[in-house]
């Protein structure tokens, strides 16, 4: 994936360079606001990660202009600036995600791969429904009754399988391949963690997941 | 702050203080005039008693007579109260008729032209008595004989009396006219005053623009140190809030840049003795950006109340947002973190930015501090609360602490996990919102929790 970086501070753009290389993305890397918005208006990105202070051109500035010009291109902004009103006024503008400064790398990552994710697998507008479990896919959120559950990518994924035909029994070699493709190497237990956490965080629904002992795991309503 | 009474009372007071010392003086003049009116009166009774009674004498053969006129004493009875004495003295010096021993201090032996009236004391009573001269003719020649008549005194006093009643009820009744005409001229020269008094109190805290009021002359002098004061309060704010807008950013670039240099250092090259060490740093400055961010967002929303108009804001909405920025994407997997709307749209009275952070700082607490394996976050209504509650399966805050931990910078724990101004921040938002923050101890049966409460707008619903 292609991710421009739009950052003045020397030390922090290089590791969050080096932390996205890591990751298997290209990097570009821009200091000056100018130059950022006019790569921007003729190279097209899978993320934009930007800072709000900049020379030459500010952050909202930047995203305004993008944004104007219809660009759909999801932008994670960085901020230093103490007003939290900034942070209302980059999500009004159309940011997709803001961090402050000092932020947590790990954390800075995971809110990039859910970006990228949302660009790759665009966005789908249904729900599924078992017992009192709601999945909606559109914004990848799960309610339990009336609570809402935060759930993992993995967990969710696996909710998302389970859900799509309840009752009927996924095995596990079935699940492995779905959840982590055939290139990842994961052990066996893989699923029965996820199973576990995910039987966890859906305490006292309507529906539950049953193990069928040797077959796999269903995902079954009360009642039904 | 000492009152010294109301300026309508001060003026009232001494308004009505001159109205008083007036009417004792009118007062006292009408008494002196009823009494001077009422002795007038009773002297020409008295005057025409002693003519009629003087006209009498007479000179028959060389002998003086004396006829006592009935007419005298009809006269003399119209004051029928008070008692009459007469003394008529013959030009040897004797007493012809009456009282022998009335005396007035006249010299009898001389002629009077004139009547001479007076006051005197006889046997014990207050007299007024007239001397009228009346010459006789004799063979000696002409010769002076005198009446003597006194009166005793109630009659006038009675009248004098009536009299100065009758003028003290007129000054009253002036008196309290001209009191109350006042009350009402005070009043509405007062008026500017209340008006400015209540236009002040009107005031939201928050609103720096200055005031913008038609006051008389006098008042305008308070009117403009109260604007200047304003502004600069106003000015003094505005630099206030560039500074930690500015310091934020000094502050967490290079935080931000020592985090990521941090980051890039690859564990797998170090000697373990480094790595302990760098791991201590990376602790140390995670702890150091948290606080950080406690920091600047506590004098942030501090700022906040003094210039911010508050607004309805929907408690599911505020609380949803919090618990989406407090809990964290690379939260621990085996955590279970839930989130509970409240089924009917709470709305309370708040600053969406600032409540928002009470809420989030709470969560973060919990996270760090409480929850082992479940974080639950519920909204809902208490009567005519609406509140956000954090519980957590942790061994929670023992009573004892509840009180301390809502204090700036407080730790009981050690002094790595110092909790900062997390729950100070939950706090002040609070009690600026006009709610409360609220423990509930760990039972069996129940998990240790945090609220935040906060009153609900008039019918509680949006």
């Amino acid at each position: 994936m292609r991710i421009f970086l739009v950052e003045d501070t020397h030390d922090v753009g290089e590791a969050i360079c080096r932390r996205f290389q890591q990751a298997g993305h290209t990097v570009d890397w821009e200091t000056d606001g100018q130059a950022a918005s006019d790569i921007l208006s003729f190279t097209e990105y899978d993320l934009v990660v930007l800072d709000v202070m900049l020379p030459g051109r500010d952050g909202f500035s930047i995203l305004k202009k993008m944004r104007q010009s219809g660009s759909g291109v999801p932008v994670l902004i960085l901020t230093a600036r103490s007003e939290i009103d900034d942070r209302v006024g980059a999500l009004d503008l159309g940011a997709d995600d803001y961090l402050v400064k000092p932020f947590d790398f790990r954390e800075l990552e995971a809110r990039a791969r859910v970006l990228l994710r949302r660009r790759a697998g665009g966005e789908a507008t249904n729900l599924i429904t078992c017992g009192d479990v709601v999945l909606d896919l559109s914004n990848r959120s799960v309610t339990v009754g009336r609570r809402e559950v935060q759930l993992k990518r993995r967990e969710m994924a696996l909710l998302e399988i389970l859900a799509s035909r309840p009752g009927k029994v996924f095995s596990k070699e079935e699940l492995l391949d779905r959840l982590f493709g055939f290139d990842e190497e994961v052990g066996e237990n893989a699923v029965e963690l996820y199973v576990g956490r995910l039987r966890k965080k859906l305490e006292g629904a309507t529906a539950r997941i049953v193990t069928q002992r040797g077959i796999g795991y269903q995902l079954v309503a009360d009642g039904a | 702050m000492a009152h010294k009474g109301s300026l309508f009372s001060r003026l009232m007071w001494r308004m009505a203080l001159l109205l008083g010392l007036g009417a004792a003086a009118l007062i006292t003049a009408a008494w002196f005039y009823a009494r001077t009116a009422a002795d007038e009166a009773y002297d020409r009774l008295l005057l025409g008693a002693a003519f009629q009674m003087s006209e009498n004498l007479t000179v028959q053969d060389g002998v003086i007579k004396f006829d006592l006129p009935a007419s005298a004493f009809e006269l003399l009875g119209l004051a029928d109260s008070d008692r009459i004495f007469y003394r008529v003295v013959t030009p040897d010096g004797k007493t012809l008729t009456g009282y022998n021993d009335l005396d007035t201090g006249v010299d009898l032996t001389a002629h009077q032209s004139q009547p001479v009236i007076g006051n005197s004391t006889y046997r014990g009573v207050d007299l007024r008595h007239v001397t009228v001269s009346r010459v006789l003719t004799q063979k000696s020649g002409v010769v002076w004989a005198h009446v003597i008549v006194a009166q005793t005194l109630e009659s006038r006093r009675a009248l004098a009396a009536e009299l100065t009643t009758r003028a003290t009820i007129l000054v009253a009744i002036m008196c309290l006219l001209a009191l109350a005409g006042s009350a009402i001229a005070v009043r509405y020269s007062l008026h500017p005053v209340d008006r400015l008094g209540r236009v002040l109190a009107r005031r939201e805290p928050q609103d720096l623009t200055p005031l913008d009021l038609d006051v008389p002359r006098e008042l305008t002098p308070f009117v403009d140190s109260i604007n200047r004061f304003i502004t600069r309060l106003s000015e003094r704010m505005t630099l206030m809030q560039r500074y930690i807008a500015d310091s934020a950013h000094q502050i967490r670039t290079p935080l931000t840049a020592l985090n990521a240099q941090v980051s890039l250092i690859d564990d797998e090259k170090l000697a373990p003795a480094d790595r302990r060490h760098m791991e201590r740093v990376r602790r140390r400055a995670s702890e150091l950006s948290r606080f950080t961010n406690q920091l600047l967002n506590h004098a942030m929303v501090i700022h906040r109340f003094d210039s911010v108009q508050l607004a309805p804001v929907k408690l599911n909405d505020v609380a949803r947002k919090a618990f989406r920025a407090a809990v964290p994407m690379t939260v621990d997997p085996d955590l279970v973190v839930s989130f509970e709307a409240s089924p009917e749209e709470l709305m309370v009275t708040g600053d969406e930015l600032s409540l928002r952070e009470a809420i989030v700082n709470i969560i973060d607490n919990a996270l760090r501090h409480g929850a082992k394996g479940r974080l639950d976050v519920k909204v809902g209504r208490d009567g005519d609360n609406g509140f956000v509650e954090v519980s957590d399966d942790g061994p929670g805050i023992p009573p004892e602490e509840w009180g301390n931990v809502v204090k700036r910078f407080y730790s009981s724990r050690s002094e790595d996990q110092v909790s900062g101004l997390g729950f100070a921040i939950a706090a002040e938002v609070a009690l600026a919102l006009n709610g409360r923050i609220g423990f509930r101890e760990k039972t069996e049966e129940r998990p240790f929790a945090i609220h935040i409460a906060l009153p609900l707008i008039e019918g509680g619903q949006a």
